[in-house]
């Protein structure tokens, strides 16, 4: 095609025009590669620590019950479902922690440890001891680290839990770090020495569900919903709010990257408009020789369109050095506000296809206006153009 | 002979408000094969007319026939294939394009018809050896004198083998030895291919080694004169410039 053709050698002949326009849209790709990248390594953040520290779905008692009577039923029928890992029923209640002099409130969970080590990764955060002597021992526990701190307790302290009028002596079997408030508060106890202490017979509280595909969980829950009268809900039910603040606030991220296009294109169309300009009498000697409007559109939206990919590898490449140097330097974000502790770039392929698409679209665009005035130049007046 | 070219009525006026009228009702035949020249004062319509007959700009009153064809109110689709097929543009400045070197230029023409590269390319190279200028192919039009691109430009002109080449005071620019060359290269292609010449000059020595003369004044055809052997016989009211 022999638009292409002179396309390329007007490419060729004004390499600082071309160059000017490859970097305005690069610099646009990049910004808005970095943003769309930080709002994802947030979002994944976010849900990753969301769904590390709680389980994928949780069900609670039916509406006029305390607690769940037929949990083996329901751990069975959870079973059923695809893509399930990890199945606990646990028994949590509050109650004292007294050790010496010292008192404090305590959340229990008492749960199977096979069953709850598989839907919590207990083990994993214990800072020392065994969660599965628990199995073999009625009266051994694993405490919050910091729980631990303020009873003042050590390795091989045993303690009491106290609740209304039962009172149990235990053991530390470990002391356990989550990295959550929940080490202030929280005790493991085998499921019937946590019964005991509830003394409301052989019941759980909650069922937990860990699932190898976080994104059933909401499916798994509307059936569950359906089928019976307890209360299940999904990690994205519990984090509902949160997830809200992070939709809003892509709405408000395509209004910036619209703006961002808006301002490349005008840069684009610039450049573009100033090399019509400059080949005004070109295009009428083309015309002399019988060049129509349309041959003279494609021609300058060629020239824009094939600029498209360099700008947006361009654009990409800045962005991945940027997003690494970000990584490479902490920067610390008040996890009380952002709920995450450090700022990730998390780019997916997905958002390097956007830039493409989005440089392609930028060079097409702006080119439109351009290229249609070329056409529309009169071959006279064009041609004695000084 | 054919009439290639017929215009009855022409007739082109511009302006917003003050009505400038560039050609008053202009009629003329043209004949294949034929050499002539339109001269004329500054301001007589003689680009106009040009512009008209290259199919470059439309009349705004009057009709055009190209080959029996009537064309006057062409779509400016078909006035460009018919400007790519039929006629040929040699201009005063040479206008070649000038990041191509000169086989690029001459191509243009030929890919803009559609013809493949590979052929396009030799018959490029054929018709610049064809105008004397064959060792100077990859040559870019800033690196050739006048003479050596106005010749690029006769070639270009020719590119598609045309009916009609038109030049608008094709030797304006050059020197008197390159100004006969070029002259003796039109000539010589109008002998042997047959296609019709149509040049604009404002110079009489060139406008006497053709073979009919228009002279236009305030948009009209005021005199014409023809060729027979060594001199010319002049019709209806004319004046001869020079003895």
């Amino acid at each position: 095609m022999f638009e292409l053709t002179v396309a390329r050698k007007h490419i060729v002949s004004n390499p600082k025009m071309v160059l000017f326009t490859v970097l305005s849209v690069a610099l646009a790709v990049g910004v808005i590669v970095v943003m769309m990248g930080l709002m994802q390594g947030y979002r994944e953040e976010i849900i990753s620590s969301t769904v590390e520290n709680n389980p994928h779905i949780t069900v609670d008692p039916k509406e006029d019950e305390d607690y769940i009577y037929l949990y083996r039923t329901l751990s069975s029928q959870i079973w059923q479902y695809p893509n399930v890992v990890a199945v606990s029923p646990r028994l949590q209640g509050q109650a004292g922690a007294k050790y010496k002099d010292q008192v404090e409130g305590v959340s229990f969970i008492g749960a199977d440890p096979f069953k709850e080590d598989s839907l919590m990764n207990v083990q994993d955060d214990l800072l020392w001891g065994d969660y599965y002597e628990l199995i073999s021992s009625r009266h051994s526990v694993i405490v919050g680290s910091e729980l631990a701190e303020d009873l003042e307790l050590k390795p091989g302290d045993d303690f009491y839990l106290i609740r209304k009028d039962v009172k149990i002596k235990v053991t530390p079997a470990g002391f356990i770090r989550t990295g959550t408030n929940f080490d202030q508060t929280l005790v493991y106890l085998p499921l019937e020495t946590a019964q005991d202490l509830l003394n409301e017979g052989d019941v759980v509280s909650q069922v937990g569900v860990r699932l190898s595909d976080i994104y059933s969980a909401s499916i798994i829950t509307d059936d569950l919903n359906s089928r019976t009268s307890y209360d299940a809900q999904s990690w994205q039910d519990k984090s509902r709010d949160v997830l809200d603040l992070l939709d809003i606030q892509k709405i408000i991220m395509y209004i910036f990257y619209l703006l961002i296009f808006v301002i490349a294109g005008f840069g684009v169309a610039n450049t573009m408009i100033m090399m019509v300009s400059r080949r005004t009498r070109e295009i009428g000697i083309m015309m002399a020789m019988g060049t129509t409007q349309l041959s003279i559109v494609k021609i300058f939206l060629a020239e824009s369109l094939i600029l498209g990919p360099p700008s947006a590898l361009f654009g990409c490449a800045l962005s991945y050095v940027t997003a690494k140097l970000i990584e490479a330097y902490p920067i610390e974000v008040p996890s009380e506000v952002y709920m995450v502790s450090k700022m990730t770039v998390a780019l997916t392929p997905e958002i390097y296809a956007y830039a493409v698409v989005f440089a392609l679209a930028v060079n097409f665009v702006a080119g439109i206006y351009p290229a249609y005035k070329a056409s529309k130049l009169d071959p006279v007046e064009a041609i004695a153009t000084e | 002979m054919s009439n290639i070219i017929e215009i009855k009525k022409l007739r082109k006026v511009y302006g917003d408000g003050v009505e400038l009228v560039a050609l008053d009702d202009v009629d003329l035949v043209i004949k294949a094969g034929e050499f002539l020249s339109i001269v004329g004062p500054s301001g007589s319509g003689k680009s106009t007319l040009l512009n008209m007959l290259g199919l470059l700009d439309s009349p705004t009153s009057g009709d055009m026939w190209l080959r029996g064809q009537n064309i006057s109110r062409a779509s400016s689709k078909e006035r460009a294939r018919l400007r790519n097929k039929e006629l040929g543009f040699i201009f005063q400045y040479h206008h070649l394009l000038p990041e191509f070197t000169s086989v690029e230029n001459v191509m243009m023409p030929l890919m803009i018809a559609g013809v493949a590269k590979g052929k396009a390319r030799k018959r490029a190279i054929e018709l610049l050896e064809s105008v004397g200028i064959g060792d100077r192919l990859k040559n870019r039009p800033t690196q050739l004198s006048g003479g050596q691109n106005q010749r690029v430009a006769v070639a270009r002109a020719l590119a598609n083998h045309p009916s009609i080449v038109i030049g608008d005071e094709p030797t304006g620019n050059l020197d008197t030895k390159s100004s006969d060359m070029i002259y003796e290269l039109l000539r010589k292609l109008n002998r042997e291919t047959n296609q019709t010449f149509i040049l604009v000059t404002h110079d009489m020595d060139m406008a006497e080694k053709t073979d009919r003369i228009l002279r236009l004044v305030d948009g009209k055809i005021v005199c014409e004169m023809l060729r027979e052997g060594d001199h010319f016989i002049t019709h209806d009211l004319c004046e001869l410039e020079h003895q």
